[in-house]
Protein backbone atom coordinates (compact mmCIF):
# COMPACT_ATOMS: atom_id res chain seq x y z
CA UNK A 1 0.00 0.00 0.00
CA UNK A 2 1.32 3.43 -0.90
CA UNK A 3 -1.16 5.32 1.25
CA UNK A 4 -2.96 3.94 4.25
CA UNK A 5 -5.31 5.69 6.65
CA UNK A 6 -6.49 3.95 9.80
CA UNK A 7 -9.38 5.10 11.95
CA UNK A 8 -9.15 8.63 10.59
CA UNK A 9 -11.51 10.95 12.45
CA UNK A 10 -11.98 14.71 12.39
CA UNK A 11 -14.41 16.59 14.59
CA UNK A 12 -15.41 20.24 14.24
CA UNK A 13 -16.96 21.01 17.61
CA UNK A 14 -19.82 18.55 17.95
CA UNK A 15 -19.90 17.71 14.25
CA UNK A 16 -17.97 14.65 13.10
CA UNK A 17 -16.95 15.45 9.52
CA UNK A 18 -14.84 12.33 9.03
CA UNK A 19 -15.71 9.33 11.17
CA UNK A 20 -13.31 6.42 11.67
CA UNK A 21 -12.34 6.10 8.01
CA UNK A 22 -9.98 3.37 6.81
CA UNK A 23 -8.53 3.84 3.36
CA UNK A 24 -5.90 1.90 1.43
CA UNK A 25 -4.55 3.03 -1.91
CA UNK A 26 -2.29 0.66 -3.80
CA UNK A 27 0.65 2.18 -5.66
CA UNK A 28 0.02 2.71 -9.38
CA UNK A 29 -3.77 2.64 -9.15
CA UNK A 30 -6.45 5.26 -9.56
CA UNK A 31 -8.71 5.33 -6.55
CA UNK A 32 -11.84 7.49 -6.51
CA UNK A 33 -13.78 8.80 -3.54
CA UNK A 34 -17.40 9.55 -4.23
CA UNK A 35 -20.38 10.45 -2.11
CA UNK A 36 -23.16 13.03 -1.78
CA UNK A 37 -22.40 16.64 -0.87
CA UNK A 38 -21.30 16.98 2.73
CA UNK A 39 -20.16 13.35 2.94
CA UNK A 40 -16.73 14.48 4.20
CA UNK A 41 -14.70 13.89 1.04
CA UNK A 42 -12.85 17.18 1.03
CA UNK A 43 -12.23 17.02 4.77
CA UNK A 44 -10.70 13.58 4.23
CA UNK A 45 -8.48 15.11 1.53
CA UNK A 46 -7.44 17.88 3.88
CA UNK A 47 -6.46 15.26 6.44
CA UNK A 48 -4.49 13.25 3.89
CA UNK A 49 -2.68 16.27 2.43
CA UNK A 50 -1.83 17.70 5.85
CA UNK A 51 -4.02 20.77 5.60
CA UNK A 52 -5.86 19.58 8.72
CA UNK A 53 -4.72 17.54 11.68
CA UNK A 54 -6.90 14.51 12.45
CA UNK A 55 -8.67 14.30 15.82
CA UNK A 56 -7.82 10.60 15.85
CA UNK A 57 -6.27 8.00 13.58
CA UNK A 58 -3.04 7.56 11.66
CA UNK A 59 -1.80 8.04 8.12
CA UNK A 60 1.00 6.01 6.55
CA UNK A 61 2.61 7.06 3.30
CA UNK A 62 5.02 4.64 1.69
CA UNK A 63 5.30 2.87 5.04
CA UNK A 64 6.16 6.01 7.04
CA UNK A 65 3.88 7.68 9.55
CA UNK A 66 3.06 11.15 8.19
CA UNK A 67 0.21 11.96 10.59
CA UNK A 68 2.21 14.66 12.37
CA UNK A 69 3.67 16.25 9.22
CA UNK A 70 2.14 19.50 7.97
CA UNK A 71 1.20 20.18 4.35
CA UNK A 72 4.65 21.52 3.41
CA UNK A 73 6.41 18.42 4.71
CA UNK A 74 3.93 16.09 3.02
CA UNK A 75 4.43 17.76 -0.37
CA UNK A 76 8.12 17.17 0.09
CA UNK A 77 7.39 13.56 0.97
CA UNK A 78 5.63 13.24 -2.40
CA UNK A 79 1.93 13.91 -1.78
CA UNK A 80 0.81 16.55 -4.26
CA UNK A 81 -2.70 17.91 -4.37
CA UNK A 82 -5.06 20.13 -6.31
CA UNK A 83 -7.92 22.11 -4.84
CA UNK A 84 -11.63 22.13 -5.53
CA UNK A 85 -11.55 25.89 -5.95
CA UNK A 86 -8.77 26.93 -8.29
CA UNK A 87 -5.80 27.86 -6.16
CA UNK A 88 -2.99 29.26 -8.30
CA UNK A 89 -0.73 32.35 -8.28
CA UNK A 90 -3.00 34.74 -10.21
CA UNK A 91 -0.53 37.57 -10.87
CA UNK A 92 2.33 35.32 -12.00
CA UNK A 93 2.71 34.00 -15.53
CA UNK A 94 1.65 30.45 -16.31
CA UNK A 95 5.29 29.43 -16.66
CA UNK A 96 6.24 31.09 -13.37
CA UNK A 97 3.36 29.27 -11.63
CA UNK A 98 4.90 25.99 -12.68
CA UNK A 99 8.50 27.13 -12.19
CA UNK A 100 7.92 28.30 -8.61
CA UNK A 101 6.20 25.00 -7.79
CA UNK A 102 9.13 23.07 -9.27
CA UNK A 103 11.60 25.29 -7.41
CA UNK A 104 10.14 24.12 -4.09
CA UNK A 105 11.80 20.73 -4.67
CA UNK A 106 15.22 22.22 -5.46
CA UNK A 107 17.96 22.39 -2.81
CA UNK A 108 18.62 25.96 -3.98
CA UNK A 109 15.01 27.07 -3.54
CA UNK A 110 15.96 29.87 -1.09
CA UNK A 111 19.24 30.99 -2.70
CA UNK A 112 19.83 34.75 -2.61
CA UNK A 113 22.87 35.16 -4.77
CA UNK A 114 21.98 33.41 -8.02
CA UNK A 115 19.35 33.99 -10.64
CA UNK A 116 16.18 31.96 -10.40
CA UNK A 117 16.34 31.15 -14.11
CA UNK A 118 19.79 29.66 -13.66
CA UNK A 119 18.29 26.66 -11.85
CA UNK A 120 18.38 24.41 -14.91
CA UNK A 121 16.56 21.36 -13.59
CA UNK A 122 13.78 23.56 -12.17
CA UNK A 123 13.12 25.32 -15.47
CA UNK A 124 13.32 21.99 -17.28
CA UNK A 125 10.65 20.44 -15.09
CA UNK A 126 8.43 23.50 -15.52
CA UNK A 127 8.86 23.20 -19.31
CA UNK A 128 7.93 19.51 -19.19
CA UNK A 129 4.76 20.17 -17.22
CA UNK A 130 3.94 23.07 -19.52
CA UNK A 131 3.94 20.68 -22.46
CA UNK A 132 2.14 17.95 -20.53
CA UNK A 133 -0.72 20.31 -19.75
CA UNK A 134 -0.64 21.85 -23.28
CA UNK A 135 -0.38 25.33 -21.84
CA UNK A 136 2.76 26.22 -23.82
CA UNK A 137 0.98 28.78 -25.96
CA UNK A 138 -0.03 30.86 -22.97
CA UNK A 139 3.18 30.37 -20.99
CA UNK A 140 3.73 34.09 -20.57
CA UNK A 141 0.16 35.12 -19.82
CA UNK A 142 -0.69 36.03 -16.23
CA UNK A 143 -2.58 33.08 -14.75
CA UNK A 144 -5.61 35.24 -13.92
CA UNK A 145 -6.20 35.93 -17.62
CA UNK A 146 -6.69 32.26 -18.46
CA UNK A 147 -10.10 30.79 -19.24
CA UNK A 148 -11.66 28.64 -16.52
CA UNK A 149 -10.75 25.33 -18.14
CA UNK A 150 -7.15 26.36 -18.62
CA UNK A 151 -6.96 27.51 -15.02
CA UNK A 152 -8.07 24.03 -13.93
CA UNK A 153 -5.28 22.60 -16.07
CA UNK A 154 -2.79 24.97 -14.50
CA UNK A 155 -4.05 23.94 -11.08
CA UNK A 156 -3.18 20.37 -12.04
CA UNK A 157 0.14 21.50 -13.52
CA UNK A 158 1.20 23.26 -10.31
CA UNK A 159 0.66 20.00 -8.42
CA UNK A 160 2.57 18.02 -11.07
CA UNK A 161 5.49 20.46 -10.98
CA UNK A 162 6.14 19.60 -7.34
CA UNK A 163 7.19 16.13 -8.61
CA UNK A 164 4.73 14.10 -6.54
CA UNK A 165 4.61 10.34 -6.13
CA UNK A 166 0.90 10.49 -5.41
CA UNK A 167 -1.66 12.99 -6.63
CA UNK A 168 -4.77 14.00 -4.70
CA UNK A 169 -7.21 15.56 -7.18
CA UNK A 170 -10.18 17.36 -5.61
CA UNK A 171 -12.95 17.59 -8.21
CA UNK A 172 -10.74 18.41 -11.18
CA UNK A 173 -13.74 18.68 -13.53
CA UNK A 174 -15.48 21.24 -11.32
CA UNK A 175 -16.81 24.11 -13.42
CA UNK A 176 -15.71 22.64 -16.74
CA UNK A 177 -17.81 22.42 -19.88
CA UNK A 178 -18.60 18.81 -20.98
CA UNK A 179 -16.07 19.24 -23.75
CA UNK A 180 -13.31 20.36 -21.35
CA UNK A 181 -14.28 17.63 -18.90
CA UNK A 182 -13.76 15.02 -21.61
CA UNK A 183 -10.33 16.36 -22.40
CA UNK A 184 -9.53 16.27 -18.72
CA UNK A 185 -10.49 12.60 -18.50
CA UNK A 186 -7.95 11.80 -21.19
CA UNK A 187 -5.32 13.73 -19.30
CA UNK A 188 -6.06 12.06 -15.97
CA UNK A 189 -5.94 8.66 -17.63
CA UNK A 190 -2.49 9.52 -18.95
CA UNK A 191 -1.42 10.65 -15.49
CA UNK A 192 -2.69 7.47 -13.88
CA UNK A 193 -0.07 5.52 -15.82
CA UNK A 194 2.72 7.39 -14.03
CA UNK A 195 1.28 8.44 -10.68
CA UNK A 196 -0.86 6.95 -7.99
CA UNK A 197 -4.03 9.03 -8.08
CA UNK A 198 -6.67 9.62 -5.45
CA UNK A 199 -9.63 11.41 -6.97
CA UNK A 200 -12.72 13.13 -5.63
CA UNK A 201 -15.26 13.50 -8.40
CA UNK A 202 -18.95 14.13 -8.87
CA UNK A 203 -18.99 13.24 -12.52
CA UNK A 204 -20.09 9.61 -12.27
CA UNK A 205 -19.30 8.69 -15.87
CA UNK A 206 -15.79 9.95 -15.38
CA UNK A 207 -15.35 8.00 -12.16
CA UNK A 208 -16.67 4.72 -13.53
CA UNK A 209 -14.49 5.00 -16.59
CA UNK A 210 -11.22 5.84 -14.85
CA UNK A 211 -11.14 4.15 -11.47
CA UNK A 212 -9.50 0.91 -10.44
CA UNK A 213 -11.18 1.16 -7.09
CA UNK A 214 -13.89 3.31 -5.54
CA UNK A 215 -14.63 4.28 -1.95
CA UNK A 216 -18.11 5.65 -1.29
CA UNK A 217 -18.59 7.99 1.65
CA UNK A 218 -21.75 9.14 3.36
CA UNK A 219 -22.16 11.12 6.58
CA UNK A 220 -18.39 11.13 7.15
CA UNK A 221 -18.04 7.35 7.10
CA UNK A 222 -17.19 4.75 4.48
CA UNK A 223 -20.38 3.31 3.02
CA UNK A 224 -18.90 0.91 0.51
CA UNK A 225 -15.75 0.11 -1.39
CA UNK A 226 -14.99 -1.96 -4.45
CA UNK A 227 -14.43 -1.97 -8.18
CA UNK A 228 -16.64 0.25 -10.37
CA UNK A 229 -18.78 -2.77 -11.27
CA UNK A 230 -19.29 -3.70 -7.61
CA UNK A 231 -20.17 -0.13 -6.68
CA UNK A 232 -22.61 0.14 -9.56
CA UNK A 233 -24.40 -2.94 -8.26
CA UNK A 234 -24.40 -1.92 -4.59
CA UNK A 235 -27.88 -1.24 -3.27
CA UNK A 236 -26.70 0.93 -0.34
CA UNK A 237 -24.88 3.24 -2.73
CA UNK A 238 -27.96 3.68 -4.90
CA UNK A 239 -29.95 4.47 -1.82
CA UNK A 240 -27.50 7.12 -0.62
CA UNK A 241 -27.54 8.80 -4.01
CA UNK A 242 -31.13 8.40 -5.07
CA UNK A 243 -33.00 7.98 -1.81
CA UNK A 244 -35.00 4.89 -0.80
CA UNK A 245 -37.48 3.78 -3.39
CA UNK A 246 -41.03 3.41 -2.16
CA UNK B 1 20.41 40.94 -13.79
CA UNK B 2 18.55 41.06 -17.06
CA UNK B 3 19.96 43.37 -19.77
CA UNK B 4 17.12 45.84 -19.15
CA UNK B 5 17.91 45.88 -15.45
CA UNK B 6 21.59 46.38 -16.17
CA UNK B 7 20.87 49.46 -18.28
CA UNK B 8 18.44 50.70 -15.66
CA UNK B 9 21.05 50.36 -12.97
CA UNK B 10 23.73 52.04 -15.08
CA UNK B 11 21.48 55.02 -15.80
CA UNK B 12 20.52 55.30 -12.15
CA UNK B 13 24.16 55.14 -11.05
CA UNK B 14 25.05 57.86 -13.52
CA UNK B 15 22.26 60.11 -12.28
CA UNK B 16 23.16 59.52 -8.65
CA UNK B 17 26.85 60.18 -9.19
CA UNK B 18 26.31 63.28 -11.36
CA UNK B 19 23.56 64.83 -9.21
CA UNK B 20 25.67 67.09 -6.95
CA UNK B 21 27.64 68.36 -9.95
CA UNK B 22 24.41 69.29 -11.74
CA UNK B 23 22.54 70.76 -8.77
CA UNK B 24 24.66 71.68 -5.81
CA UNK B 25 22.55 70.60 -2.82
CA UNK B 26 24.56 67.60 -1.61
CA UNK B 27 22.95 67.43 1.83
CA UNK B 28 19.42 67.39 0.42
CA UNK B 29 20.45 64.92 -2.25
CA UNK B 30 21.98 62.65 0.39
CA UNK B 31 18.68 62.86 2.25
CA UNK B 32 16.84 61.74 -0.89
CA UNK B 33 19.08 58.69 -1.21
CA UNK B 34 18.66 57.82 2.46
CA UNK B 35 14.88 58.07 2.11
CA UNK B 36 15.16 55.92 -1.00
CA UNK B 37 16.93 53.20 0.99
CA UNK B 38 14.11 53.28 3.53
CA UNK B 39 11.47 53.09 0.80
CA UNK B 40 13.37 50.25 -0.83
CA UNK B 41 13.38 48.30 2.43
CA UNK B 42 9.68 48.96 2.88
CA UNK B 43 8.87 47.83 -0.64
CA UNK B 44 10.76 44.60 -0.21
CA UNK B 45 7.99 43.71 2.22
CA UNK B 46 4.98 45.32 0.53
CA UNK B 47 5.78 45.25 -3.18
CA UNK B 48 7.56 41.91 -3.29
CA UNK B 49 5.98 39.94 -0.46
CA UNK B 50 2.65 41.72 0.00
CA UNK B 51 3.17 42.56 3.68
CA UNK B 52 2.37 46.09 4.85
CA UNK B 53 4.83 47.12 7.56
CA UNK B 54 3.76 50.14 9.54
CA UNK B 55 6.84 50.04 11.73
CA UNK B 56 9.86 50.63 9.50
CA UNK B 57 11.04 53.53 11.69
CA UNK B 58 11.91 50.96 14.37
CA UNK B 59 14.77 49.69 12.22
CA UNK B 60 15.72 53.15 10.99
CA UNK B 61 15.93 54.36 14.58
CA UNK B 62 17.90 51.38 15.84
CA UNK B 63 20.37 51.85 12.99
CA UNK B 64 20.70 55.56 13.73
CA UNK B 65 21.25 55.10 17.47
CA UNK B 66 23.65 52.24 16.87
CA UNK B 67 25.84 54.27 14.52
CA UNK B 68 25.65 57.30 16.80
CA UNK B 69 26.73 55.39 19.88
CA UNK B 70 29.48 53.46 18.14
CA UNK B 71 30.92 56.60 16.55
CA UNK B 72 30.94 58.20 19.98
CA UNK B 73 32.95 55.29 21.31
CA UNK B 74 35.43 55.67 18.50
CA UNK B 75 34.43 53.00 15.95
CA UNK B 76 35.41 53.53 12.32
CA UNK B 77 32.56 54.73 10.12
CA UNK B 78 32.06 51.68 7.92
CA UNK B 79 32.21 49.30 10.87
CA UNK B 80 29.58 51.38 12.65
CA UNK B 81 27.34 51.36 9.56
CA UNK B 82 27.78 47.61 9.21
CA UNK B 83 26.88 47.11 12.85
CA UNK B 84 23.80 49.30 12.32
CA UNK B 85 22.64 47.15 9.44
CA UNK B 86 23.25 44.06 11.57
CA UNK B 87 21.50 45.24 14.70
CA UNK B 88 18.52 46.55 12.74
CA UNK B 89 18.33 43.23 10.88
CA UNK B 90 18.31 41.43 14.21
CA UNK B 91 15.54 43.66 15.54
CA UNK B 92 13.59 43.11 12.31
CA UNK B 93 14.07 39.37 12.70
CA UNK B 94 12.36 39.52 16.08
CA UNK B 95 9.62 41.93 14.97
CA UNK B 96 9.08 39.87 11.82
CA UNK B 97 8.91 36.57 13.69
CA UNK B 98 6.32 37.95 16.09
CA UNK B 99 4.30 40.06 13.62
CA UNK B 100 3.93 37.37 10.98
CA UNK B 101 2.18 35.20 13.53
CA UNK B 102 -0.85 37.39 12.99
CA UNK B 103 -2.60 37.73 9.66
CA UNK B 104 -4.08 40.69 7.81
CA UNK B 105 -4.72 43.81 9.83
CA UNK B 106 -3.46 42.19 13.06
CA UNK B 107 -0.03 41.64 11.60
CA UNK B 108 0.06 45.27 10.45
CA UNK B 109 -0.98 46.44 13.91
CA UNK B 110 1.79 44.37 15.48
CA UNK B 111 4.47 46.14 13.43
CA UNK B 112 2.93 49.41 14.62
CA UNK B 113 2.85 48.25 18.25
CA UNK B 114 6.53 47.25 18.19
CA UNK B 115 7.35 50.64 16.73
CA UNK B 116 5.60 52.35 19.63
CA UNK B 117 7.45 50.14 22.11
CA UNK B 118 10.79 51.00 20.51
CA UNK B 119 9.87 54.68 20.56
CA UNK B 120 9.08 54.72 24.26
CA UNK B 121 12.17 52.70 25.03
CA UNK B 122 14.28 55.31 23.22
CA UNK B 123 12.38 58.12 24.91
CA UNK B 124 12.81 56.71 28.42
CA UNK B 125 16.35 55.45 28.08
CA UNK B 126 17.70 58.97 27.77
CA UNK B 127 21.11 58.15 29.28
CA UNK B 128 21.81 56.22 26.13
CA UNK B 129 19.74 57.95 23.45
CA UNK B 130 19.48 61.49 24.77
CA UNK B 131 15.70 61.00 24.92
CA UNK B 132 13.77 63.98 23.67
CA UNK B 133 16.94 65.98 23.09
CA UNK B 134 18.36 63.44 20.73
CA UNK B 135 21.84 62.01 20.50
CA UNK B 136 24.10 64.96 19.83
CA UNK B 137 27.65 65.82 18.96
CA UNK B 138 28.55 63.11 16.48
CA UNK B 139 31.71 63.96 14.55
CA UNK B 140 32.11 62.39 11.12
CA UNK B 141 35.31 60.37 11.22
CA UNK B 142 37.57 60.27 8.21
CA UNK B 143 37.31 57.28 5.90
CA UNK B 144 40.66 55.77 4.91
CA UNK B 145 42.31 59.11 5.65
CA UNK B 146 39.79 61.10 3.59
CA UNK B 147 37.91 63.67 5.64
CA UNK B 148 34.13 63.62 5.19
CA UNK B 149 33.30 66.98 6.74
CA UNK B 150 32.64 68.37 3.26
CA UNK B 151 28.95 67.62 2.45
CA UNK B 152 29.80 66.65 -1.10
CA UNK B 153 32.28 64.03 0.02
CA UNK B 154 29.78 62.63 2.46
CA UNK B 155 27.22 62.56 -0.34
CA UNK B 156 29.48 60.27 -2.32
CA UNK B 157 29.73 57.89 0.60
CA UNK B 158 25.91 57.83 0.85
CA UNK B 159 25.68 57.37 -2.93
CA UNK B 160 28.07 54.41 -2.82
CA UNK B 161 26.16 52.72 0.01
CA UNK B 162 22.86 53.40 -1.75
CA UNK B 163 24.03 51.96 -5.05
CA UNK B 164 25.38 48.84 -3.36
CA UNK B 165 22.08 48.45 -1.51
CA UNK B 166 20.04 48.95 -4.67
CA UNK B 167 22.21 46.49 -6.57
CA UNK B 168 21.64 43.90 -3.86
CA UNK B 169 17.88 44.44 -4.06
CA UNK B 170 17.98 43.95 -7.83
CA UNK B 171 19.91 40.69 -7.34
CA UNK B 172 17.47 39.64 -4.68
CA UNK B 173 14.37 40.20 -6.81
CA UNK B 174 15.84 37.99 -9.56
CA UNK B 175 16.91 35.24 -7.13
CA UNK B 176 14.99 32.07 -6.23
CA UNK B 177 14.34 33.66 -2.82
CA UNK B 178 12.82 36.76 -4.46
CA UNK B 179 10.57 34.60 -6.60
CA UNK B 180 9.29 32.81 -3.50
CA UNK B 181 8.43 36.19 -1.94
CA UNK B 182 6.29 37.02 -4.97
CA UNK B 183 4.60 33.63 -4.78
CA UNK B 184 3.77 34.38 -1.14
CA UNK B 185 2.36 37.75 -2.20
CA UNK B 186 0.18 36.14 -4.86
CA UNK B 187 -1.11 33.21 -2.82
CA UNK B 188 0.36 32.40 0.54
CA UNK B 189 -1.72 29.28 1.03
CA UNK B 190 -0.64 27.74 -2.24
CA UNK B 191 2.99 28.67 -1.58
CA UNK B 192 2.76 26.55 1.54
CA UNK B 193 0.96 23.79 -0.36
CA UNK B 194 3.72 23.47 -2.99
CA UNK B 195 6.32 23.08 -0.26
CA UNK B 196 7.62 26.41 1.06
CA UNK B 197 8.01 27.20 4.74
CA UNK B 198 6.32 30.56 4.32
CA UNK B 199 7.04 31.89 7.80
CA UNK B 200 10.79 31.50 7.38
CA UNK B 201 10.75 33.45 4.12
CA UNK B 202 8.72 36.21 5.71
CA UNK B 203 11.08 36.53 8.66
CA UNK B 204 14.13 36.49 6.37
CA UNK B 205 12.56 39.23 4.23
CA UNK B 206 11.97 41.26 7.38
CA UNK B 207 15.63 40.91 8.34
CA UNK B 208 16.79 42.09 4.90
CA UNK B 209 14.35 44.98 4.97
CA UNK B 210 15.59 45.84 8.47
CA UNK B 211 19.22 45.80 7.32
CA UNK B 212 18.48 48.32 4.56
CA UNK B 213 16.53 50.53 6.97
CA UNK B 214 19.27 50.32 9.61
CA UNK B 215 21.85 51.33 7.05
CA UNK B 216 19.68 54.31 6.11
CA UNK B 217 19.37 55.24 9.79
CA UNK B 218 23.14 55.14 10.27
CA UNK B 219 23.75 57.28 7.19
CA UNK B 220 21.13 59.74 8.40
CA UNK B 221 22.76 60.00 11.84
CA UNK B 222 26.08 60.91 10.27
CA UNK B 223 24.49 63.26 7.73
CA UNK B 224 23.12 65.57 10.42
CA UNK B 225 25.64 64.41 13.05
CA UNK B 226 22.68 64.00 15.31
CA UNK B 227 19.98 61.41 16.02
CA UNK B 228 16.61 63.01 16.76
CA UNK B 229 14.01 60.99 18.65
CA UNK B 230 11.95 61.43 15.49
CA UNK B 231 14.17 58.83 13.79
CA UNK B 232 12.32 56.08 15.64
CA UNK B 233 8.95 57.86 15.76
CA UNK B 234 5.86 56.23 14.30
CA UNK B 235 5.35 59.32 12.11
CA UNK B 236 8.53 58.39 10.29
CA UNK B 237 7.02 54.96 9.61
CA UNK B 238 4.01 56.71 8.09
CA UNK B 239 6.29 58.84 5.92
CA UNK B 240 7.95 55.68 4.64
CA UNK B 241 4.58 54.10 3.81
CA UNK B 242 3.57 57.26 1.94
CA UNK B 243 6.83 57.34 -0.02
CA UNK B 244 6.37 53.73 -1.04
CA UNK B 245 2.76 54.10 -2.16
CA UNK B 246 3.39 57.51 -3.77
CA UNK B 247 6.05 56.06 -6.04
CA UNK B 248 4.27 52.77 -6.59
CA UNK B 249 5.02 49.28 -5.33
CA UNK B 250 4.96 47.51 -8.68
CA UNK B 251 8.56 48.25 -9.66
CA UNK B 252 11.86 48.58 -7.79
CA UNK B 253 12.12 52.12 -9.18
CA UNK B 254 8.75 53.19 -7.78
CA UNK B 255 9.91 53.62 -4.17
CA UNK B 256 12.96 55.58 -5.34
CA UNK B 257 10.73 58.00 -7.20
CA UNK B 258 8.35 58.22 -4.24
CA UNK B 259 11.20 58.92 -1.82
CA UNK B 260 12.61 61.61 -4.10
CA UNK B 261 9.27 63.35 -4.67
CA UNK B 262 8.34 63.18 -0.99
CA UNK B 263 11.69 64.47 0.29
CA UNK B 264 11.88 67.29 -2.24
CA UNK B 265 8.27 68.32 -1.58
CA UNK B 266 8.89 68.30 2.16
CA UNK B 267 11.94 70.44 1.66
CA UNK B 268 10.66 73.08 -0.73
CA UNK B 269 6.98 73.29 0.16
CA UNK B 270 7.55 73.45 3.90
CA UNK B 271 9.55 76.64 3.33
CA UNK B 272 6.69 78.20 1.40
CA UNK B 273 3.69 77.02 3.34
CA UNK B 274 3.52 75.45 6.78
CA UNK B 275 0.45 73.40 5.81
CA UNK B 276 2.12 71.71 2.85
CA UNK B 277 1.10 68.24 4.03
CA UNK B 278 -2.38 69.20 2.78
CA UNK B 279 -1.03 69.18 -0.77
CA UNK B 280 0.73 65.91 -0.11
CA UNK B 281 -2.51 64.50 1.30
CA UNK B 282 -4.45 65.49 -1.82
CA UNK B 283 -1.81 64.00 -4.07
CA UNK B 284 -1.77 60.83 -2.00
CA UNK B 285 -5.57 60.48 -2.00
CA UNK B 286 -5.86 60.99 -5.73
CA UNK B 287 -3.14 58.43 -6.40
CA UNK B 288 -4.78 55.87 -4.15
CA UNK B 289 -8.17 56.51 -5.76
CA UNK B 290 -7.21 56.78 -9.41
CA UNK B 291 -3.75 55.37 -9.89
CA UNK B 292 -2.92 52.44 -7.67
CA UNK B 293 0.40 51.97 -9.39
CA UNK B 294 1.63 55.32 -8.09
CA UNK B 295 3.76 57.94 -9.82
CA UNK B 296 5.94 55.31 -11.45
CA UNK B 297 2.90 53.84 -13.19
CA UNK B 298 1.92 57.36 -14.26
CA UNK B 299 5.36 57.92 -15.79
CA UNK B 300 5.14 54.55 -17.54
CA UNK B 301 1.69 55.41 -18.94
CA UNK B 302 2.88 58.80 -20.20
CA UNK B 303 5.90 57.15 -21.77
CA UNK B 304 3.66 54.62 -23.54
CA UNK B 305 1.51 57.45 -24.87
CA UNK B 306 4.55 59.27 -26.19
CA UNK B 307 5.73 56.02 -27.75
CA UNK B 308 2.40 55.69 -29.55
CA UNK B 309 2.75 59.20 -30.99
CA UNK B 310 6.07 58.42 -32.63
CA UNK B 311 5.48 57.64 -36.34
CA UNK B 312 5.73 53.97 -37.25
CA UNK B 313 8.86 54.27 -39.31
CA UNK B 314 10.65 55.83 -36.39
CA UNK B 315 10.14 52.76 -34.24
CA UNK B 316 12.39 49.79 -34.23
CA UNK B 317 10.50 46.61 -33.45
CA UNK B 318 6.96 47.80 -32.90
CA UNK B 319 6.03 44.25 -31.86
CA UNK B 320 8.69 43.89 -29.19
CA UNK B 321 6.58 44.89 -26.25
CA UNK B 322 9.04 43.40 -23.81
CA UNK B 323 11.88 45.36 -25.26
CA UNK B 324 9.84 48.53 -25.13
CA UNK B 325 8.95 47.89 -21.53
CA UNK B 326 12.65 47.42 -20.82
CA UNK B 327 13.53 50.66 -22.53
CA UNK B 328 10.75 52.31 -20.62
CA UNK B 329 12.27 51.15 -17.37
CA UNK B 330 15.63 52.51 -18.37
CA UNK B 331 14.25 55.87 -19.33
CA UNK B 332 12.11 56.15 -16.26
CA UNK B 333 15.12 55.61 -14.05
CA UNK B 334 16.61 58.76 -15.47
Amino acid sequence: MLLEARGLTRRFGGHVAVNNVDLSVRGGTLHAIIGPNGAGKTTLFNLLSGELKPSAGAILFDGCAVTELDITARVRAGIGRTFQRTNIFPGLSVFENLRIAAQARSAKRAALWRRADSLGEVSARAERVLEETSLSEMAHKPARELAGGDQRLLELGVALATAPVMLLLDEPSQGLSPEDARRLIARIRALAARYTVLLIEHNMALVMELSDEITVMNFGAVLARGTPAEIRADARVREAYLGRRG
Amino acid sequence: MRPGQRTGFAVLALVVLAAPAAVNYPTLEAQVLIAALLALGFNLLLGEMGFLSFGQATFNGIGAYCTGLLIKSGWPLLAALGASAGSAALAALVVGALSTQGTGIYAVMLTFAFNEMAYYAAFEWSDLTGGDNGLRGLARPALWGVGLADPRRYYYLVAAVFLVGFFLVLRLTASPFGHVLRAIRENEHRARAVGYRVRRYKVAAFALSGALSGLAGGLFAMLYQFVPLQAIDFNTSTDIVIMGLLGGTGSVYGPLLGAAVYTLMANFLSNLWARWPLILGLLFCSLVMFLRGGLWELCAAVWRRLGALVPRSGRRNSDAGGRRAARLEDRGAA
